[in-house]
């Protein structure tokens, strides 16, 4: 694949290798030299193993979490969340900011340019904070990718279910904030 | 972990079958958009976890028993909410540094509100991508009404926890 790909312009999405990456493959070899000398050879060998066993584990859930976010972005296309979003500053438009925000795959170079192009086009600010939480709170992508597979099921249930009302409750604070912001500057 | 296997089964199985009743898009094209996404985490994921099995091995257990265990309640809370807050990285950075904490004994109710703090106020990522995205106004309020959140799914989680007992 490395000839023919190699070509092609780079496809949207994060870069093969970029800076944190890199930092962190130092940051392996940093914390596995720290091992291998503090704690001797043993260790080193069995931290190494605990981790690609982990990873053989991992490996399918992680295919599998792929697909499931490359079908929900297939199902629900950028434009519906877009509708969404555009809607009233209501509870009701705060719980569809909430469902496109879990729904938004991808780090932060998919998130900030769409809120961005939202509030260019006037989507109330509290609407907005309302998104940006639960992509970040409730992201059904990174649960699925990094966190059910790395933390666990239960784990992630839990955050999940906790995590629920958190979007609601910056949009009301965000409206709350606005209000005393305008009272406060008249 | 097989629970995890059986939860994603079920999603993807469920998201094909709404799929087909669908007439657009093809199984295939949506494979090729899912490989896009995976190429980089398969260089990632290998490394993260290597990186965190070192790293679960470097964490001082006793300290993070004492100070983010079960028993470290809401001042467990408060620290969690600031490392979380400045937590450098990607997920790749904090997933890893998150199961190391947990194995060294982090408390549950700890660990969502680090997680979130993480998550929510993410300072590396206002620095990055928010403030020159969205300006200072913007962001401001977002974190001013986002400051309580983290501590507040701790508390969550506790009561979830008492609920159980």
């Amino acid at each position: 694949m490395a000839g023919k790909s190699g070509h092609r312009p780079a496809p949207s999405g994060p870069p093969l290798l970029d800076g944190s990456t890199v930092f962190f493959v130092l940051l392996a070899l940093g914390a596995g030299l720290a091992v291998f000398l503090l704690q001797g050879a043993d260790a080193f060998h069995t931290a190494l193993t605990d981790g690609l066993g982990l990873l053989l584990l991992i490996l399918p859930i992680v295919v599998t979490a792929v697909l499931v976010g490359a079908y929900v972005q297939a199902m629900v296309p950028r434009a519906v969340m877009e509708r969404w979003l555009g809607g009233s500053s209501g509870l009701r438009g705060l719980f569809l900011a909430t469902a496109a925000g879990s729904l938004t795959p991808g780090g932060p170079f998919a998130a900030f340019p769409l809120v961005l192009a939202l509030y260019r086009s006037g989507a109330a600010i509290p609407v907005c904070v309302t998104y940006l939480t639960s992509w970040s709170v409730l992201g059904i992508n990174r649960a699925l990718v990094w966190e059910l597979p790395l933390l666990g099921t239960e784990f992630t249930l839990t955050r999940l279910l906790v995590s629920l009302p958190l979007p609601l409750i910056a949009g009301l604070l965000t409206r709350l904030l606005m209000r005393h912001l305008a009272r406060s500057t008249r | 972990m097989i629970s995890a296997y059986v939860t994603l089964g079920i999603l993807l199985l469920g998201l094909a079958l709404w799929r087909q009743r669908q007439p657009e898009p093809g199984h295939r094209r949506i494979a090729a958009g899912g490989w896009r996404q995976m190429r980089p985490l398969l260089v990632r994921i290998p490394i993260a976890l290597i990186a965190g099995s070192f790293l679960a091995m470097l964490v001082p257990r006793e300290l993070v028993a004492t100070s983010l265990g079960d028993g470290s309640g809401l001042q467990g809370i408060l620290l969690a909410t600031v490392l979380g807050a400045v937590m450098p990285g990607g997920p790749m950075i904090t997933f890893p540094i998150a199961l190391a904490l947990i194995s060294a004994g982090t408390g549950t109710a700890q660990m969502v509100t680090l997680i979130t703090a993480w998550s929510v106020l993410a300072l590396h990522r206002v620095i990055a991508f928010e403030l020159p995205a969205l300006g200072w106004r913007l962001t401001g309020i977002r974190l001013l009404a986002c400051l309580i959140l983290a501590p507040i799914a701790g508390l969550l989680t506790m009561l979830l926890a008492a609920a159980r007992a």
